[in-house]
């Protein structure tokens, strides 16, 4: 899970969009049961009336294929305490089935799906949890009406939890195999004190082994209801008779009977520098850096995007020519969490044979201060918006590329994202990237981790 | 996470199929003594840009085996013409990405960018396989990350296993087996950048050179500008046959220990003799794909659903694109599962090569190998992938669009004939990777 997590976070983090042009969006159709909603680039948004789940299409014929895709509105940032990681185990109960499609009545998922040649997942972050199905067009039907009947229908039975449990331990235990990986976890624990972005979205694994089957019941009837969902269907397919679709097989599930619970909590403001660490067995040391930012829907997130390139992306990015090309780091990186609430912007030096920790940290915090005191170029501006907008076009290929970009931008609150996003990007100045490098790069709110790698293992020395 | 995080090489096998006719769209030329195809699709602006040529590992000499890893790690970081930086500049500045990786036998050249900038990529391809700086400050860099990116993989416990593996399988010569990393870091340490340019003198060059564009084409301009910047480049080689696999005499059974992993990796398998081209190919991968592809395969059904013992377990052919490859089962258990879940894919292996497949599971195997190709096919990179490695496998384009009626004819009999001909559950090698209870 933490493996496809972070990879989903990247994907977001350049911008998921299509250009408007490139792409036509089908005139909205009159549905019986929907209400129009808007259209936007090649997407047309629609609303179910009978329980309010929101409908996404975007038609593109260029093969005959489409992605169908459900995100529900419920990440780990729903948990608390003793129900970690239990949106994620959730997920994965999904698959045990329903009454109508599961392995003992010969219709299980994988069953139904894969003698048709279609490639089904789910994946479970901060903010949402996604189903989806990447079929042939003609296998529309049979999709839709095997996801719509999980939303309601699922079985849920301890006999399932039991194994799957420790399934879920299992990628746990191989995601903690990574030093970087448990090193982002302390980062996270630590930048996050009363925030649910506090605990990974896999949870811990204490609760994972002990969480009860009737709190995952109790996760799923407060959650998983059309009111908290968007469904949507991207690639080749005619417009009317997919909404005929949605409306025969959701149409009957009722709205939520209770309201959906809102996350309150706010970390309180951060005024000191805090630090973790991980030590133990490995082979090289580690930095991580991360600073407090502002949600992905903020008006400050494409100059902060456009930050991280800067310091962090390709051979001409600042902390390359800093630390990698000095033979300090084997690579860096940036990563700006593309999320709902504030997140963070997190820098990860891999150390090179030989280089230190406290020189690889000084270096990299010299690079920042730097980067607040003089500002950057505009060729740096140019050079980070147009890597942000090519990947925007190689985001087109494919329905399913789409799909995980659109996931995003749907569980930070506003699909539109997908296209505004792109369009603030281009706008984005030398002085607006100085000002959110002064804005949330301070040192102040910021966390630092370091994996120290206790012995080299036999075969490295 | 639900699925499988490592995807099923069975399924990688099967990226190789068609239904609808792929061959009669592909414009293919022999371009400055580059062997050119092109294939146009609907998608708007994308190009992706494949290529390959004899100068991967294997062709290392024995006394140096990570000369061709350097050499390629070289061609980035600038020609005689512009240092690496203003190469960087000249890509990102458009978006537009090249990577260079050797791979055991083939370098392989990876591209995406805007149509407007194809020329442009098309051009800095040419010029950083031609003329390479090689200086030594660069070399020096690469030697320091070669090294620290092979320790940092030492980490990984799926690496070593599949390290460990080739080794335990392959014999000395074979292009498949890896040399061992510490052999590997002292090579890189003390090659020198003369021997890097003597490599690039010896290899690089058309002899047996395919590129392959996939998307928003104008194939007349692609043709003029692979022309343009490929025109007098001469020399290379054409790859040499390598003899097939004899047996090794390893120890069927290897741990590689690590401590503090809170998951162990596990590979059982041989090699199998078989290259993709062969007849038997195609029935024993179909075979293998019922045994571990996906979550429909015995293993993941019975291990992971039923049993509840590991996140991922699957079964596969790999490594035989240019040479006889091998059969392997991927699993990864906690150490306190480790014998259980073993018992567990082992108690699977031997019914499947005991009693075979099926005739339903063949059939429902059948679609959903042909169905998910269908789907690979349906981005830039999935169709440049399919038509770089039936090139790479020796097969004519055709064999792309009858290969549904290939999977389609096969039997049950002929699927089971080929799992009994090519493999011994009880010869099989057992590599353990991680903290592996008991060992040191």
């Amino acid at each position: 899970m933490h493996r496809f997590a972070l990879a989903f976070l990247a994907v977001a983090t350049a911008f998921p969009s299509l250009r408007a042009a490139d792409q036509l969006a089908a005139a909205p159709v009159k549905a019986e049961g929907f209400t129009y909603v808007r259209t936007l680039g090649a997407i047309s948004e629609y609303t179910l009336d009978a329980n309010g789940l929101s409908v996404l299409l975007m038609p593109a014929h260029a093969a005959p294929e489409l992605t169908f895709m459900v995100t529900y509105r419920v990440g780990s940032r729903n948990e608390v305490t003793g129900t970690t990681g239990a949106t994620h185990l959730l997920e994965h109960l999904m698959f045990k089935g329903t009454a109508k499609h599961n392995r003992t009545t010969g219709k299980g998922f994988d069953q139904v799906l894969a003698p048709l040649g279609a490639i089904n997942n789910a994946t479970t972050w901060l903010d949402r949890t996604n189903y989806y199905v990447n079929a042939a067009s003609d296998q529309l039907p049979v999709v839709v009406e095997l996801l719509a009947d999980t939303m309601r229908n699922l079985l849920l039975l301890e006999t399932d939890r039991q194994p799957e449990m420790t399934v879920v331990r299992n990628e746990f235990e191989r995601g903690e195999n990574d030093p970087v990986q448990a090193l982002d976890v302390e980062i996270n624990a630590a930048a996050f004190i009363a925030h649910p972005y506090h605990h990974s979205t896999i949870g811990w694994r204490s609760d994972i082994e002990k969480v009860s089957i009737a709190k995952l019941r109790e996760f799923y009837d407060t959650f998983y209801w059309p009111d908290n969902a968007t469904v949507s269907v991207i690639g080749d397919f005619q417009t009317a008779a997919a909404l005929a679709l949605i409306a025969k097989f959701y149409g009957p599930i009722p709205r939520a009977p209770k309201p959906i619970p809102q996350v309150y909590t706010e970390e309180p403001a951060q005024t000191f520098p805090r630090r973790v660490g991980v030590k133990r067995a490995g082979e090289l040391g580690v930095v991580g850096l991360a600073y407090k930012i502002c949600p992905a829907s903020s008006p400050d997130f494409p100059a902060l995007s456009v930050l991280g390139d800067i310091l962090a992306d390709g051979k001409n990015a600042r902390l390359y020519r800093a630390l990698t090309d000095r033979s300090l780091t084997t690579s860096v990186s940036a990563n700006t969490g593309f999320n709902r609430d504030n997140s963070l912007l997190t820098f990860y030096a891999s150390l090179a044979p030989g280089a230190k920790h406290d020189e690889v940290e000084r270096r990299l915090l010299e690079e920042i201060t730097r980067l607040r005191k003089d500002g950057v170029t505009a060729t740096e501006v140019q050079t980070a918006v147009a890597k942000s907008l090519a990947a925007t076009a190689f985001r087109r290929d494919g329905s399913f590329a789409i799909a995980s970009s659109l996931n995003e931008c749907i569980a930070a609150t506003n699909w539109t994202l997908y296209y505004t996003l792109d369009e603030a990007l281009k706008k984005v100045t030398p002085a607006d990237v100085l000002r959110v490098a002064e804005k949330y790069l301070d040192y102040d709110q910021s966390t630092t981790g370091w994996f120290v790698p206790l012995a080299a293992s036999p075969a490295a020395k | 996470m639900k699925r499988l995080s490592i995807y099923c090489a069975a399924a990688a096998f099967f990226a190789h199929v068609l239904s609808a006719a792929i061959a009669p769209n592909v414009t293919r030329t022999t371009v400055a003594g580059i062997d050119l195809l092109a294939y146009p699709t609907g998608v708007k602006d994308v190009v992706t840009l494949r290529a390959s040529f004899p100068a991967g590992k294997a062709l290392s000499p024995a006394t140096n085996p990570a000369l061709a890893a350097l050499t390629a790690a070289m061609l980035d970081k600038g020609t005689t013409t512009r240092d690496k930086f203003a190469i960087a500049q000249a890509l990102e500045s458009v978006g537009a990405n090249i990577r260079f990786s050797a791979g055991s036998q083939l370098l392989t050249v990876s591209a995406k960018c805007l149509k407007k900038d194809v020329p442009l990529v098309i051009a800095l391809i040419a010029e950083q396989l031609r003329a390479p700086a090689f200086a030594p400050a660069e070399f020096a860099k690469v030697q320091k990350q070669f090294a620290g990116n092979l320790q940092r993989a030492l980490d990984d416990t799926d690496f070593r296993a599949s390290d460990s593996f080739t080794r335990a399988v392959y014999p000395v010569g074979h292009p498949n087996r890896q040399t061992e990393p510490k052999e590997l870091l002292s090579s890189a340490q003390a090659t020198t950048v003369e021997e890097v340019r003597a490599f690039h003198a010896k290899y690089f060059g058309p002899a047996q050179f395919t590129f392959v564009a996939v998307g928003d084409l104008d194939v007349p301009q692609l043709q003029t500008e692979i022309t343009r910047a490929f025109t007098g480049w001469t020399g290379g080689q054409k790859l040499p046959t390598a003899a097939r696999s004899t047996s090794t005499d390893s120890p069927r059974e290897q741990t590689v220990f690590m401590p503090e992993k809170t998951s162990v990796t596990v590979l059982i398998g041989q090699t199998t003799g078989l290259l993709y081209r062969d007849a038997d190919s195609l029935p024993l991968a179909v075979g293998t794909a019922v045994l571990g592809g996906g979550f429909t395969g015995r293993l993941m059904a019975t291990v992971r659903d039923q049993a509840g013992l590991t996140y991922s377990t699957e079964a596969f052919v790999s490594k035989n694109t240019l040479v006889d490859g091998d059969f392997e089962i991927y699993a990864s258990f906690a150490p306190e599962l480790l014998e259980k879940g073993l018992a567990a894919v082992r108690r699977e292996l031997n019914a499947w090569s005991k009693d075979g497949v099926t005739a339903t599971e063949l059939e429902q195997r059948k679609g959903n190998l042909i169905g998910e190709f269908k789907l690979s096919l349906a981005t830039t990179e999935g169709l440049a992938d399919t038509l770089l490695a039936t090139v790479q496998r020796g097969r004519p384009l055709a064999s792309l669009d009858d290969f549904a009626d290939r999977v389609n004819a096969l039997t049950p009999a002929i699927v089971n004939g080929a799992i009994k001909q090519y493999l011994a559950p009880e010869k099989m090698v057992l590599i353990k990777a991680g903290t592996v209870p008991g060992a040191k």
